[in-house]
């Protein structure tokens, strides 16, 4: 099993190594650099302080060169300064000489994501779980037909229209949920119950829609999963023995059929980091959907490669914990990993 | 059934708790000013810093000027007046430009505001190290100097016009603070200490600025004494907030402005509408290096084939001005004798003829040696934009041209099409400074790739003209070669001007004391003397 683990992750590093080149060939065959953007119709710029520019961020090098530098300080885990005026370091506070801490980019936008997409992660599986199994036990009855109708309806509708709709009719309407941020104007005067209740208000709405849209996806895969383990000898033979029914569902049958929810999460775990552009803008939160967006607008290239290579990091480390975990979960594939 | 009952509870709770701000009813009533209160309006991007210099967005420019003094300002009818500078001299020979300071100027935390800053401003924005787009105009002074502390000498080459806006243009950093810091990355972006009217308060990354007046404001105590601008890119969030009354102030769109607010009696109660000048028009602009667009009759027909009052009325839904010269319309350089082309297809088939242009094969579309007349608008994703060049095309298609519309993401617009001069029309647009020269967009030797000048506009009596209007310091005079000027520009027709769109401002009612109708200079030229009464606040944020 170590020998397996180790393996796997020294495969990692050329596989991180490629999809980062790639990135960044990519990134760069989109046209412009942060110097046509910043300033960039401003009569008062010219085009000598953009030149300036160009050289200080080695624009004018070829780019095999500029991902040669990049590479270069990633190895020492540097992920470098954001290209805008700021020129905040892009993953983590830094100290300068005289002492100061700038806060990083991503340090700055993670937290408010991560607890979006756990949240809402949470609310799926909550609801997915039983929305599954209702389905598979009243397979093509009418609570099964109405739960995927319900589902669907919740995947089609553009989750833009229906939180701009929940933000009328609750924050405007009948003003009960603040429309969008995340903290309410007096909120450093709360205590932690009434901050917390804040935060609560703030981040309804969002995480709402954010789980609406991923329900569909959860709640088929348990019913499917039901409905293959459900027909399983085993569950006759449960069944046969005189079990209770709900020992036979919830004891036998989800469990088992649970195993390939285990691979699904553990491929969900770099979507943990990644925010939606649409929502975070409606909702003013500042978080890694609008970073990236913004940073791709601006072609601020730091930027852009810093969330890239989390996510594919993290993308690689999804994909190794599912598989230690189906294994851990599962002998039959222990056993064929040991060999 | 529990499950009924939980939700049932967390409804009620919700609504318990939610903030209720119902809107007092006397918001008609007069009230006397009066100081105190806070006020919040919307922002769609955040600043990157609060250096004004460095920064160069249009955000930080918002909340750096409530922070920062500049020795000059414009006055409410855009004429320049004194801020940090009593009073200013320019020398017989045009070439020395003397500001005699206002005494007892202070910084934000106590220590005296001299001369002293003002040099190390103009070092600093000078300075090759400093990354700031801005330094060319203040690079032309050869010798600046600071003889005591409440005087400030720069003298030019040769007369430069726009000095003294470029003075208004320059913010004063304190110097006490700044030396021996790197300009460029110093914590005091995030953390400034300036001369004018408020102070920063609170910077909540990605969420809100909160500035806090100023006790030791250079220029008088302001009304209010809070400002809180909240970061909220979507136009539509922003819209539901002023709804909601969560915001006080922001900038509407003409869907909203014209349809939306007049629909709904319960916001009209609530909320005050104005209307002020834009500093910005779009336009059409053309290739000149390419043919057709080499040919002036062509650029005419073109001009008289595009219907500027439908643009206005269909993009717009009339809230904007047709314009016939580069600048804001009711200011002096604007030449009262010129009038944009009227809409006249007639005419336009004929100069096409003249340009011999005819549909010689019969499929609708008219051709020159064979060639069909026929290419492509590039415009960014700018809703005004795009619905320009839709309604533009529809016009040209009807005298006989084929027009296709091509949109772009901004960078890719700009590296791969403006700066490589491989494009044939833009739609695009231009923001207006209040000086009148343009020398950077109309001169001839602005062309070069990432240059201005990229539609290759040249005619050397323009050039002489602009170059002429750069030494001329005297308005009078000034005012002639930009009246002649303009002339020359809308004959050659380099660009078809088509609108300059209103900016429309929607601020709630308990904001009192605002110049109505606005001004030139727009509503904001004195945002200090707007109050709050009492009654009127909101009683969720209470004063600290």
């Amino acid at each position: 099993m170590m020998r397996y683990l180790l393996k796997r992750l020294f495969w990692m590093v050329p596989l991180l190594v490629g999809i980062s080149l790639i990135s960044f060939l990519i990134m760069h065959l989109a046209p412009g650099d942060i110097t046509t953007t910043e300033a960039a119709f401003n009569p008062k710029a010219s085009e000598e302080s953009r030149e300036k520019l160009r050289k200080l961020y080695h624009l004018d090098e070829p780019v095999i060169k500029q991902y040669g530098y990049w590479l270069e300080r990633m190895v020492k885990l540097d992920f470098g300064n954001s290209f805008a005026s700021h020129q905040r370091p892009v993953f983590w506070e830094k100290q300068d000489e005289h002492g100061n801490v700038q806060k990083g980019l991503i340090q700055d936008a993670l937290p408010v994501t991560l607890l979006i997409n756990v949240l809402s992660l949470v609310l799926i599986i909550v609801a997915a779980l039983p929305l599954g199994v209702l389905s598979a036990l009243y397979h093509n009855k009418p609570a099964d037909r109405g739960i995927t109708v319900f589902v669907f309806v919740g995947f089609a509708v553009p989750g833009f229209w229906l939180a701009l709709m929940m933000m009328y009719w609750l924050g405007v309407a009948h003003n009960w949920l603040p429309i969008s941020g995340l903290h309410s104007l007096g909120h450093e005067k709360m205590g932690w119950f009434g901050q917390l209740w804040d935060y609560f208000r703030h981040l309804a709405i969002p995480v709402f829609i954010s789980a609406l849209g991923g329900l569909a996806g959860i709640s088929l895969f348990v019913k499917n999963g039901m409905l293959d383990v459900l027909h399983q000898d085993y569950i006759t033979t449960a069944r046969a023995k005189g079990l209770p029914e709900n020992t036979v569902v919830y004891r036998h049958a989800l469990r088992n059929a649970m195993l390939p929810l285990i691979t699904l999460l553990g491929l969900s775990i770099p979507g943990l980091i990644g925010g939606s552009v649409i929502a975070e803008s409606l909702f003013a939160i500042p978080g890694m959907g609008k970073l990236f967006y913004d940073a791709v607008l601006m072609r601020d290239f730091p930027v852009i490669m810093g969330i890239l290579t989390i996510g594919a990091a993290l993308t690689l480390v999804g994909n190794l914990l599912a598989d230690v975990a189906y294994a851990w979960a599962d002998p039959r594939v222990r056993r064929g990993v040991m060999h | 059934m529990p499950r009924a009952l939980c939700i049932g509870i967390l409804l009620a709770l919700l609504a318990a708790c939610g903030s209720n701000n119902a809107p007092p009813a006397n918001l008609d009533a007069a009230f006397p000013p009066e100081s105190g209160g806070t006020m919040v309006d919307a922002m769609s991007g955040e600043p990157s810093g609060l250096i004004p210099m460095i920064a160069g967005e249009s955000a930080a420019s918002a909340v750096a000027s409530h922070i920062f003094n500049s020795l000059l300002k414009y006055d409410r009818n855009l004429e320049l007046e004194g801020e940090l500078a009593k009073s200013w001299d320019v020398s017989p020979d045009q070439r020395t430009i003397t500001f005699h300071l206002k005494p007892d100027l202070k910084w934000a935390d106590g220590q005296a505001l001299t001369s002293e800053d003002v040099l190390f401003t103009w070092k600093l924005v000078t300075d090759d190290k400093t990354r700031t787009p801005y330094g060319a105009d203040y690079k032309l002074v050869e010798k600046a100097e600071a003889p005591d502390a409440l005087t400030f000498k720069v003298t030019y080459g040769q007369p430069y016009a726009p000095a003294l806006d470029s003075w208004a243009g320059l913010q004063v950093l304190p110097k006490h603070l700044l030396q021996g810091q790197d300009i460029n990355n110093t914590p005091f972006a995030r953390n400034p200490i300036g001369s004018s009217y408020y102070k920063l308060d609170e910077w909540k990354n990605g969420e809100r600025i909160s500035l806090v007046r100023n006790d030791h404001s250079v220029l008088g105590p302001p009304r209010i004494d809070r400002l809180v601008s909240r970061f909220i890119p979507d136009p539509a969030s922003q819209f539901l907030e002023l709804m909601a009354d969560n915001i006080d102030v922001m900038n509407l769109n003409p869907i909203q402005y014209a349809r939306i607010v007049p629909a709904r009696p319960q916001l009209n109660k609530r909320i005050a509408l104005y209307k002020e000048l834009g500093n910005g028009y779009t336009y059409l602009g053309f290739n000149l290096k390419h043919a057709p667009f080499d040919d002036v009759r062509v650029r005419r027909a073109i001009n008289y084939a595009i219907d500027k009052q439908e643009l206005i009325d269909g993009v717009l839904l009339g809230l904007g001005e047709p314009i016939a010269a580069p600048y804001k319309p009711g200011t002096r350089w604007v030449n009262p004798q010129l009038k944009p082309y009227p809409y006249d297809p007639n005419k336009a088939k004929q100069l096409l003829k003249e340009a011999g242009f005819e549909d010689h094969d019969g499929d609708g579309i008219l051709d020159r040696d064979g060639k069909p007349l026929s290419f492509e608008i590039l415009t960014n994703q700018n809703k005004q934009r795009e619905m320009s060049a839709v309604l533009i095309q529809r016009r040209l298609k009807e005298i006989g041209i084929d027009v296709k519309i091509r949109v772009l993401e901004w960078a890719s617009f700009l590296g791969r099409y403006i700066k490589t001069g491989d494009f044939d029309v833009v739609v695009l647009g231009w923001s207006l400074s209040l000086d009148p020269d343009q020398f950077s967009i109309w001169h001839s030797s602005q062309n070069k790739p990432g240059q201005f000048n990229f539609i290759n506009y040249n005619n050397p009596q323009v050039d002489k003209l602009l170059e002429q209007g750069r030494l001329e310091l005297d308005p009078d005079k000034r005012m002639k070669i930009y009246h002649e000027f303009s002339r020359l520009l809308l004959e050659d027709s380099p660009v078809v001007y088509l609108f300059e769109g209103y900016g429309l401002p929607a601020i709630s009612k308990r904001i009192r004391g605002i110049d109505n109708p606005a001004p030139p200079a727009g509503i904001g030229w004195n945002s200090e003397q707007w109050y709050i009464p009492t009654p009127l606040r909101r009683t969720e944020i209470s004063d600290r």
